[in-house]
């Protein structure tokens, strides 16, 4: 498979008046041709920095790059100058933000904004931009495109808002398409079709998806790989199939465990207690041992590596290395999967392979 | 408790009644209908779960049971007694303390320049209800143990808690007063996956220990789901559905609930490959000789907005 963006050891952080805050610590993934990475996280967990670190969105300063590289092709974005990376923001990697109704401009018509970037990198004309612009709005079945074209934001719903801003980030075709949250302002409907949309276009152009979200149904829904975040690192990453039926690393647990089953339950949900962690000042060790309640002593000590599970899951806790002892999931997290899969029973074993 | 007998005993008492309660906003020259002809009741003891999407008028709801609206029309009566009525300062401080609101956005519901105490104290102060400082700040201090904050965070500021700590302190400035109904406006939407379990346990917790009943108001049906004892679905301003949460997920009958249970993800990604999501059209869902949908009780504890066919229809396959 083609590895378009290659990340490596990634660290971010933002000089403040209270210190240096630690945001993204140390990140490594991939992203292959023509698939969805879903990023997981809570708030705080460095998802949407480290999407912004692609893109070298992050403002500096407070903000900056301290290490790592970001390779996309044969370039590293990380040390790109402002000049080249002008030419491959909007063009070959777009983003499609959190917030319709604030990510357009609402002076410009919907017509105009599209066509921004196409007159910018494509180097088409006025008449070509809005023919192509119109184009765009059909793709992302926006209906009446040739009346709409002309009109603004504020006349838009918020779906239809985002499908605009989907349309101005797929213009120039561009090779990686990032989401951050694009769907978390709207209505269950509203965010179902718009997940459509996007699985859709990435089947007709081969774009690969960077998907960035709080929401387990919508990773389900749309990833083909995961990486769930915490404190600045990735502390689990697989298949969409190895994170929700064989999940590994308690964190993962918790956030499987948190989210109620439309299932009959009468059981109180298993809440991860505490808070997360201070990025001022990040614990040492796991930095999800406060909150882990398999925690051992090595997790306050000393930071836990990522352990193989198979070739594309891997996992860091300390609870699969080999000297550590054997934990089984939490039976409600076991009962769900149970629940979840009902003809193939999936029981985790210890090398981690799926047995039926 | 377990929840069944809470049901049963509840069935004999209606704490609060709705009845063809009417919210309507001047909008320029036209009106919006925010909420039209809703009519339902809620027993003592249960949650009552509000969902619909934006706009459909649910928070409005929330907001004009307690008065935050007056009304346009209809009657909210609660233990009996007419909410909307016109009322003397000291009757309305009375109901004031029965009933009291959580709010969805745990940031912009706190007074950043009031102590938590005096947030918390707020309502103490003005129902007096407690005679002495040290009652006062014994009681904030019972509270914040209650929502699993401790006595220390009596005097530090809004600005030092996440948003989870936050909305223990909107639930614990709602209990201050003792009262026996709250309304939750989507007190979870705010916060992260795991908080949001921690908010909800809480708030059960509570509900098993002080016997509240709750209006919780939301768009997640999956939380809403699993706190509620009955859900009503609401669309344009009116309930469409209206039964058990069991079996209203078990069970949905008016096409737009199927449609809104068929779009929620869920976190199973086999499932996910093979859902299909069923869309509702509201021109073709339009009956033929344009006839009015009414709620209509098609089973027991089931309602369902629909034409009088439809009804004879439903209620023949129920039956069998």
């Amino acid at each position: 498979m083609e590895r378009i963006l290659d990340v490596n050891d990634l660290h971010v952080s933002f000089d403040t008046f209270a210190g240096e805050v630690k945001a993204v610590r140390g990140v490594n993934f991939h992203l292959n041709k023509g698939e969805t990475l879903a990023i997981v996280g809570e708030s705080g967990s460095g998802k949407s920095v480290t999407s912004k670190a692609v893109m070298r969105l992050i403002p500096d300063p407070p903000g900056r790059i301290k290490q790592g590289e970001i390779k996309f092709g044969d370039r590293d974005l990380s040390k790109l100058p402002e000049k080249e990376m002008q030419k491959i923001r909007g063009s070959e990697i777009s983003m499609i933000f959190q917030d319709p109704m604030t990510s357009l401009n609402p002076t410009m018509t919907v017509g105009k904004q599209i066509m921004e970037g196409l007159i910018k990198h494509q180097n088409m004309n006025k008449a070509e931009a809005k023919e192509r612009a119109i184009e765009l709005l059909k793709l992302v079945g926006i209906p009446d495109a040739e009346g709409r074209v002309t009109q603004y934001p504020h006349q838009f719903s918020g779906g239809m808002r985002q499908r605009v801003v989907i349309a101005i980030a797929l213009a120039c075709n561009p090779r990686v398409l990032i989401a951050d949250e694009p769907t978390t302002a709207l209505d269950v409907t509203i965010q179902a079709q718009i997940l459509e949309l996007l699985k859709d276009l990435q089947e007709k152009m081969g774009t690969s998806i960077i998907f960035i979200t709080h929401d387990l149904g919508v990773v389900a829904n749309i990833a083909d790989r995961v990486a769930v975040m915490y404190a600045g690192k990735i502390v689990e990453t697989g298949t969409v199939d190895e994170i929700f039926y064989n999940p590994q690393h308690p964190y993962t647990w918790g956030l499987l465990g948190s989210m109620p089953s439309l299932e009959a339950s009468e059981e109180d949900l298993i809440a991860i207690p505490g808070s997360p962690p201070d990025l001022l000042d990040p614990p040492k060790g796991d930095a999800f041992a406060p909150r882990n309640p398999y925690a051992m002593k090595i997790d306050t000590e000393m930071e836990p590596p990522l352990f193989k599970v198979t070739e594309t899951h891997y996992a860091a806790t300390w609870l699969l290395h080999e000297k550590a002892p054997k934990v089984e999931p939490p039976e409600a997290i076991k009962k769900r999967l149970r629940g979840m899969a009902p003809d193939e029973p999936i029981i985790a074993t210890k090398d981690g392979e799926r047995n039926v | 408790m377990p929840r069944k007998m809470v049901k049963e005993m509840s069935k004999q008492e209606k704490l609060l009644e709705i009845k063809n309660l009417k919210q309507h906003f001047k909008v320029g020259k036209g009106t919006v209908k925010a909420v039209d002809g809703l009519t339902f009741d809620i027993y003592q003891g249960e949650t009552f779960g509000l969902v619909g999407e934006s706009g459909c008028g649910k928070s409005t709801t929330g907001r004009t049971i307690i008065r935050l609206y007056d009304a346009t029309d209809g009657e909210v009566v609660f233990k009996g007694e007419d909410v909307h009525d016109k009322k003397s300062a000291k009757d309305l401080k009375k109901f004031n303390r029965k009933m009291q609101m959580i709010f969805q956005d745990p940031y912009a519901s706190l007074n950043p320049r009031m102590t938590v105490a005096d947030i918390i104290a707020e309502g103490i102060d003005i129902h007096g209800l407690a005679d002495s400082k040290k009652a006062r700040m014994d009681k904030v201090h019972e509270l914040l143990e209650t929502v699993g904050l401790n006595k220390e965070h009596a005097n530090r500021y809004p600005h030092e808690f996440s948003g989870g700590q936050r909305q223990r302190i909107g639930i614990a400035r709602a209990l201050a007063v003792d009262p026996e109904f709250i309304i939750a406006d989507e007190p979870i939407s705010a916060l992260d996956v795991s908080i949001q379990a921690q908010v909800v346990n809480l708030m059960k917790k509570l509900q098993r220990e002080k016997g509240l009943t709750y209006l919780f108001i939301a768009h997640d049906l999956s939380m809403v789901k699993y706190i509620s004892d009955r859900i009503g679905v609401m669309y344009r301003g009116q309930i469409v559905e209206l039964a058990e949460s069991e079996e209203l997920y078990r069970n949905p009958l008016h096409s737009y609930t199927q449609s809104l249970l068929s779009a929620i993800p869920l976190p199973d990604p086999e499932y996910e490959r093979s859902r299909k999501r069923m869309v509702y059209d509201p021109e073709k869902h339009k009956p033929e000789n344009g006839e009015e949908r009414v709620l209509r009780e098609v089973s027991e504890g089931h309602w369902v907005a629909c034409t009088e066919e439809e009804y004879n229809k439903l209620k023949n396959s129920v039956t069998v």
